[in-house]
């Protein structure tokens, strides 16, 4: 039975494509000390299926590229537009994002103390689905995917994040993303502080969530290695707050070798833009 | 005549003579002003100024509101006080519930009345014989729930006395309910090393207003848990008074509080160590919303000098939801012994965390749903470390009536602020 709607699914969602459009997205951040604009002119486009590696050095702006694209209050935009299928997300408040269709598994997930898993994870689908999911296909669907991610099904009664260990919560975030099923994915570092196994039980999940939801990716990584698991169609440098080069999976291997030295602007080593 | 001295000997004796300095106040532990020394015990209102704003004791209270509670009176007896195991039967066996004289049962010997409030409704309950007394000398299976029921405004006055034999475990939970005015005084004795988890529940209705003095003594090698749980009423001000009977004690103080637009909730937790190697730990946290929402903590940990070895942390946290509620935290430690294990303290009153909402909000949850989430979180978090899973359900079923029923109009109104 589960199997038969699953590929329902599946098949729908092939046939659907979407896209998300960034056009010379600029924004910044108030400090105490006047404003500080990270992102200088965004562009990239991403269709559904597609995955995009994005690669750069520490401080350029890529975690407030995926901040900006969800609406974190933080940030706020100077100029440019982000449109899903044509919708200007940017005037959108981070959940209509999220019920639009947009995920952003976080570089450092947030402790939620006293609201545990479950509650959490049934509101989300709720509010993203529109309606609740009947208390019966919902713990099986639960079950079933904390088991593929090897997590202990005692997680789900445990306080969001809370005292989760680094690895834990990027499993957490994967749970998520196989629940929520969105049409894009932003991942900001999914692969740091993961251990072996635990790399590859999270870009299974990638792929498995990819497979099924037929999301667009944007892979914000420093590592190759989740790239031999996860298999990018586009690979892309962003530095110094936008993206100064495209190629495909075989520029992540140029990089590992020569850095990103030659992408910054003259005389500005990583530490100095940071 | 005694011998003369002449400015400049005196200030040479002076000069020798070790002081307390201000900008150093550890250097000589002992020296230091002890709020021991300073602080009236005593059954005589007389014995106590009149409380102003500029006391200490009594400057973040609507005292205007609390005058009648100052001055003697004749209790109305609209309290209704009664005891029963959780499940409903009677108290038996180990545990004795009934009415006492302050001259059959330990009333009034494990500590005096610590202010004006409380010398009153010592007179107030000892002279109307409205004195109760729970006597627990043997370990108990469930909890044994003490209810206090209002019936009305008329100010009534209910002393409480709770004695706990040695080795003994209990669970002892204090209810507050209904309509009342109370002046309210406990005196809670543990035995040597025993275990008790006690909790004292605020859910008064509004209007409301209840004062009340608990003076504590855990016993040698004893565990007191703690609990103060103040969820509603228009002026709740309980101020704890424990001390240890001998060394090796751990007293657990757990505090929670939720005030809403008109509501003032005070607690004082006035810890003394006054015997060597023993623990405490003061937690108290709370939640206000909507304007006009008000509460005070004052956490004092005076660590006397016959206290050496000592542990003691006392912790204050507020979370503000809504501009327009004032919370004062005021942590305080006195320290009169220079080899005590640790003494720390730490305030704060804090908004919304921004990232916890984000979080939520970034998966598809609506900034109203966030914004319960995250305080349902908050109380549940707390009501989970209470230990006695009747008092956590019950206290977690008021938090989501009250979130359900949207809580206050402040708080849409903030959702729409923002
Ligand atoms: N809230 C903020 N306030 C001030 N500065 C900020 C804020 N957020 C980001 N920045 C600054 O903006 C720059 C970009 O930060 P960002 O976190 O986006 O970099 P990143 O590319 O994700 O780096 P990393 O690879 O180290 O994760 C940094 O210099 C950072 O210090
Ligand atoms: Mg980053």
């Amino acid at each position: 039975m589960a199997e038969m709607s699953e590929k329902t699914a599946i098949a729908q969602n092939v046939q659907e494509t979407h896209v998300l459009e960034i056009r010379g997205l600029r924004a910044g951040v108030e400090t105490k000390q006047g404003r500080k604009e990270i992102l200088k002119g965004v562009d990239l486009t991403v269709r559904t299926g597609e995955i995009h590696a994005i690669m750069g050095p520490n401080g350029s702006g890529k975690s407030t590229l995926a901040y900006t694209l969800t609406g974190h209050p933080k940030y706020e935009v100077e100029s440019g537009t982000v449109l899903l299928d044509g919708t200007d997300i940017l005037a959108l408040k981070p959940y209509e994002r999220a019920r639009l269709g947009l995920f952003l598994s976080m570089q450092a997930p947030v402790e939620v103390p006293g609201v545990s898993m479950t509650n959490f994870l049934r509101t989300a689908v709720t509010e993203v689905q529109g309606s609740a999911p009947s208390l019966r296909e919902w713990v099986g669907e639960l079950d079933e995917a904390m088991r593929r991610l090897r997590m202990d099904p005692r997680f789900a009664n445990r306080s969001v994040n809370e005292g989760f260990s680094g690895g834990e919560k990027k499993r957490s975030e994967i749970l998520q993303l196989e629940l929520l099923k969105p049409k894009f994915a932003l991942f900001d570092e999914i692969d740091s502080g993961l251990d072996i196994d635990a790399l590859r039980i999270v870009a299974e999940g990638i792929n498995r969530a990819e497979k099924a939801d037929h999301f667009g990716a944007m892979l914000i990584t420093h590592y190759t290695r989740i790239l031999r698991y996860v298999k990018p169609d586009f690979v892309h440098v962003f530095a110094d707050g936008r993206f100064v080069r495209t190629g495909g999976p075989e520029l992540a291997d140029e990089l590992e070798q020569t850095g990103y030295d030659r992408y910054l602007p003259q005389g500005k080593s990583e530490s100095a833009l940071a | 005549m005694g011998k003369m001295v002449s400015e400049d000997e005196e200030a040479a004796v002076r000069a020798r003579m070790p002081h307390y300095d201000s900008a150093d106040p550890y250097k000589l532990p002992a020296l230091m002003p002890s709020s021991a020394d300073r602080s009236i015990r005593s059954f005589d209102p007389d014995d106590f100024p009149a409380p102003g704003h500029r006391s200490d004791e009594w400057r973040y209270a609507p005292i205007d509101r609390l005058d009648d509670f100052f001055h003697p009176f004749t209790p109305s007896g609209l309290t209704e006080v009664s005891a029963a195991f959780e499940d409903g039967t009677p108290v038996a066996g180990p545990v004795r519930f009934g009415r006492a004289d302050a001259g059959s049962c330990p009333a009034g010997s494990v500590g005096k009345p610590v202010d004006k409030a409380s010398a009153v409704q010592w007179q107030a309950s000892a002279g109307a014989g409205r004195i109760w007394w729970l006597d627990v000398t043997g370990s108990c299976d469930q909890p044994v729930i003490v209810r206090l029921a209002g019936h009305g405004d008329g100010l009534d006055a209910v002393h409480l006395v709770v004695t706990v034999a040695d080795d003994a475990r209990a669970d002892i939970v204090i209810d507050h309910t209904g309509q009342a005015s109370l002046a309210e005084g406990i005196e809670i004795r543990t035995g040597a090393r025993s275990h008790v988890n006690l909790s004292s529940i605020q859910e008064w209705q509004k209007g409301s207003r209840h004062l009340g003095s608990q003076r504590i003594e855990v016993g040698r090698g004893a565990e007191l848990q703690h609990n103060v749980i103040s969820l509603s009423g228009s002026v709740v001000r309980l101020r704890m008074d424990p001390d240890f009977a001998g060394p090796d004690g751990f007293l657990n103080m757990l505090g929670i509080y939720f005030a809403d637009p008109g509501s003032y909730m005070e607690h004082r937790t006035m810890v003394v160590h006054n015997h060597p190697s023993c623990r405490s730990r003061v937690i108290y946290k709370g939640a206000l919303d909507g304007t006009g929402a008000r509460s005070a903590w004052v956490g004092n940990a005076l660590i006397l000098p016959t206290a050496p070895k000592t542990d003691s942390y006392e912790l204050n946290r507020n979370l503000v939801l809504s501009p327009g509620a004032v919370a004062n935290s005021e942590p305080q430690l006195e320290i009169e012994n220079g080899a005590i294990v640790g003494a720390g303290h730490a305030s704060s009153v804090g908004r919304f965390d921004d990232e916890q909402l984000f979080y939520l909000e970034s998966r598809g949850i609506g900034v109203d749903q966030a914004r319960k989430l995250v305080v349902r979180g908050f109380f549940a978090d707390l009501i989970g470390q209470i230990g006695v899973p009747g008092v956590e359900k019950q206290l977690m079923d008021t938090i989501d009536r009250r979130l359900a029923r949207g809580e206050s109009s402040d708080m849409a109104r903030i959702l729409e602020e923002d």
